[in-house]
């Protein structure tokens, strides 16, 4: 506590922190990383331009553009989703465990349903129960990794594996594009169509302002609810990549997916406190960090320094973010 | 019986009564002016009628059914739609879709944004003498529009919801002249078409150009209903204020004339203030009169250091000094005590000690360390001092009745020793006790020379307590009541700009 802190001082410290929060990337900023990285790799990664090596790419990138992307959606209507990587890890274990009993396609819908709930689930402890989204989510984080061990516990013997067709159709390339390139498109299409909702109108206006929403007449509640159901489905979709990209699920997987996906979303120029950014910029920021990370690669560092290169880049890019708009004079 | 009615209407705030049996009597394709001073109450019979304030007791009927609101969205449900001076529409979002917001046209859940566009046209084409060129910024983000076209879209949005009674709560106060008569326009037809407008505005021309008749308050009760064509302005004051014997101001400005200025303000101007020349004494209490939100209080975090000033000088003691924070603030010597305690004067969750002594710890630490002894020495004298009822020091100040808790916020800065104290609605809904016992400390506070600048949205307050009052209109002073001319007649009518009453 500051020995003098005066009425007005809080009101500093408030703005201080909100600034933090309102600012915003232009989308530019982060097509130049996109340039910079890619001119990097290409200088830097001996074996960047192989087939193999786009194909591997492509194929990471997935699981990660689909959570960034649910991500995206829920921190526009001012909330944000700690538990979206263990909500892909649970309903990756869930649709594995039942390829076997049920068959492909049911093993899938019960998987997408269960990210739903999950979803669902966040949505109501925060819209209905009014906790904090990052304490709520923090806490089903656990939940969600805890129900994901007991379904599928590490060092099974006969671990359930996905069908080969589903490994090697993610492997393969149709018209000589990869197969998981056609995934991103299809990624960014839903977006596209998303964002022609009434429901996703709805999601930018209570982020921008919930207070004004409410007295339009916006159903604020149902708004933030179904903003944490659409991620926790983006994330089941992510687990499916998952699965296909590896063919066995980790119950121990998907956790790391949560941070990248809010640095993607705030190099992509969506504002941390809702109202701004889209899901397009989020695409991009999803390739500056998987290109960073192929780079990382190339460069064979000492030890995996992912972990610390993601949380430097999240606080690097909000700073920025907060830099540049407080610079303009910006909301 | 008249199409909107509103009987019996009760309301307290705490222990403060907002209104007491007031009433509402109009009809279709009449523009009613609601009117009355400050703290009349008309701001919240606009607001129990918008469903943003609930009631303690209310009759309402609608078209002879009665009508039960209670929450904005009741209030659409039976074609009330409400504008007000604070806006209720989303910067980031484009013109079109805050016009339609929550209405928007969809099919499977998916947005027409033709048929969207093509009704925001419609309903903003009918201001558009309001934007330069008559060009609707339809696919503008509305943060980039100025305040008086926000404004206008904000009552085209009301307008859009084809409204049986439409509620404008100063909702013309950001605009020029010039949109004022295109929303004027507006109004009128509607009315034509047989809307219910009931019109707040602090402009009382705005009063007589457009309203037929209108319903006048006096402290939270009906003061009498008028048709404005035979009613003349001072007519008007007379109902706002009442013919009631009223303490009449301080006699003793004599006294104080031959003391020193202690602060200086000249020239002043911030993003919403103009001119503001003003100095007051030593022993000095100088009312900010006016409307309420007017630039009073505006001016006081200002001279605080905490709205950004424009230009303008300010002396304190005699120093030049125009404090760009509020820790110089204090450090000059001046103290404010917000009208909003619970989220600017006190720290909520810590003990009644703690936010006595906060602002004034620099004094009494040495090398940076503190003594717990004194602290609690200063503490201590200071709650006496002040009355202030408490079980220990160590109870959380939350614990303190409201009138208590406000003795706290004044009292931290009495133990700074301040030369000026800026008090900005000190009483707000504080008990009658609390509030006689804070107007002894105001006195105290002068009679040991400490310059007061007080801000009351009370005018009865502003009236007992201040030498002088200077009265704000649109963020500049318009008028400075002094010796026989401090009476509640004189404040109502220079607050309302008319000539004398």
């Amino acid at each position: 506590m500051s020995p003098e802190q005066t009425p007005s001082t809080l009101q500093l410290v408030r703005d201080a922190r909100s600034w933090l929060l309102r600012g915003r990337l232009p989308v530019a900023t982060a097509v130049a990383l996109l340039m910079v990285t890619l001119v990097a790799n290409l200088l830097i990664a001996e074996n960047f331009l192989t087939a193999f090596n786009i194909r591997s790419i492509f194929a990471n990138v997935i699981p990660l553009a689909a959570v960034a992307v649910g991500q995206t959606v829920i921190v526009l209507g001012r909330g944000i989703d700690l538990s979206i990587g263990t909500i892909a890890t649970l309903s990756s274990v869930v649709t594995v465990s039942l390829v076997e009993p049920l068959g492909l396609l049911p093993a899938m819908l019960v998987g997408l349903g269960s990210g739903a709930a999950c979803g669902l689930v966040n949505g109501l402890l925060v819209a209905v129960v009014r906790l904090q989204p990052i304490v709520a989510t923090f806490a089903t984080s656990f939940v969600w990794s805890g129900l994901a061990l007991y379904v599928l516990p590490p060092g099974t013997a006969a671990a359930p594996r996905m069908p080969d067709v589903v490994v090697q159709g993610y492997r393969n390339s149709i018209l000589g594009v990869p197969n998981a390139a056609w995934l991103l498109l299809l990624i960014a299409l839903s977006w596209l169509v998303l964002k022609r909702t009434a429901l996703l109108r709805h999601v930018y206006a209570v982020g921008g302002d919930e207070q004004a929403s409410y007295a339009t007449g916006v159903r604020v509640v149902r708004v933030q609810i179904m903003t944490y159901v659409v991620g926790g489905t983006y994330a089941a979709f992510a687990s499916f990549a998952m699965l296909a990209n590896s063919g066995s699920a980790d119950a121990l997987a998907g956790g790391n997916l949560t941070l990248v996906s809010i640095a993607a979303l705030v190099i992509g120029g969506t504002r941390l406190s809702g109202g701004a950014g889209g899901a397009g910029g989020t695409i991009i920021g999803v390739m500056v960090l998987q290109l960073l990370t192929s780079l990382l690669v190339a460069l064979r560092p000492p030890t995996d320094i992912r972990q610390l290169i993601d949380g430097l880049l999240v606080i690097f890019a909000l700073a920025l973010a907060g830099l540049w708009s407080s610079r303009r004079g910006g909301r | 019986m008249a199409f909107l009615a509103m009987r019996g209407v009760d309301k307290r705030f705490g222990g403060v009564i907002a209104l007491r049996d007031a009433s509402l009597h109009a009809e279709r394709g009449e523009v009613h002016g609601l009117l009355g001073a400050n703290g009349s109450g008309k701001s919240t019979l606009n607001k129990i009628l918008t469903g943003v304030v609930a009631p303690d007791r209310v009759d309402i009927t609608i078209d002879g059914r009665p009508a039960a609101i209670s929450g904005p969205h009741d209030a659409h449900g039976h074609g009330v739609a409400a504008v007000y001076q604070e806006l209720s529409l989303i910067p980031d979002l484009s013109v079109t879709a805050n016009l339609v917001l929550a209405s928007e046209d969809a099919r499977l859940g998916f947005l027409r944004r033709r048929a969207d566009r093509e009704r925001a046209a419609e309903v903003l084409g009918r201001f558009a003498a309001a934007f330069p060129g008559g060009n609707l910024p339809l696919d503008v983000p509305i943060g980039n529009l100025s305040p008086g076209e926000q404004q206008v879209v904000e009552i085209a949005k009301a307008v859009a919801r084809r409204p049986n009674i439409l509620v404008l709560d100063e909702a013309t106060a950001s605009l020029y002249s010039a949109q004022v008569e295109v929303v004027f326009e507006v109004v009128r037809e509607l009315k034509a078409a047989g809307t219910l407008v009931i019109f707040t505005s602090h402009r009382l021309g705005e009063i007589f150009e457009l309203c037929d008749r209108a319903t006048v308050l006096r402290n939270g009760e009906l003061a009498g209903e008028v048709t404005l064509a035979d009613t003349s302005e001072s007519e008007l004051v007379e109902l706002m204020v009442g013919s009631l014997a009223r303490p009449a101001g301080r006699g003793h400005q004599v006294a104080t004339q031959e003391r020193a200025a202690r602060l200086e303000v000249s020239g002043l101007a911030t993003d919403r203030l103009r001119d503001i020349d003003l100095s007051v004494r030593a022993g000095e209490v100088v009312g900010l009169g006016g409307l309420a939100g007017q630039g009073q209080s505006e001016l006081l975090n200002a001279l605080f250091g905490s709205t950004r000033v424009r230009q303008g000088t300010m002396e304190v003691d005699g120093r030049p000094e125009l404090p760009r924070h509020p820790k110089r603030a204090v450090t000059a010597g001046l103290a404010l005590v917000p009208g909003d305690r619970t989220r600017e004067g006190l720290l909520p969750v810590r003990p009644i000690l703690e936010n006595l002594t906060v602002p004034s710890l620099r004094r009494r630490s040495r090398f940076g360390v503190l003594s717990h002894e004194r602290e609690r020495e200063a503490a201590r004298s200071a709650a006496e001092q002040l009355q202030i009822k408490y079980g220990s020091l160590d109870d959380g100040v939350m614990t303190l009745s409201g009138g208590n808790q406000q003795k706290v916020v004044v009292g931290k800065w009495l133990l700074t020793e301040p030369s000026v104290v800026l008090l900005d609605d000190p009483t707000k809904g504080i008990d009658v006790r609390a509030k006689q016992e804070l107007y002894e400390l105001i006195t105290a506070l002068t009679t040991d020379g400490v310059a007061v600048l007080l801000n009351s949205s009370d005018d009865d307050e502003l009236l007992g307590l201040s030498h002088r009052i200077l009265v704000f209109f649109e963020g500049r002073i318009v008028a400075e009541l002094t010796g026989d001319g401090l009476t509640a007649e004189r404040l109502v009518a220079a607050a309302l700009q008319v000539a004398s009453a």
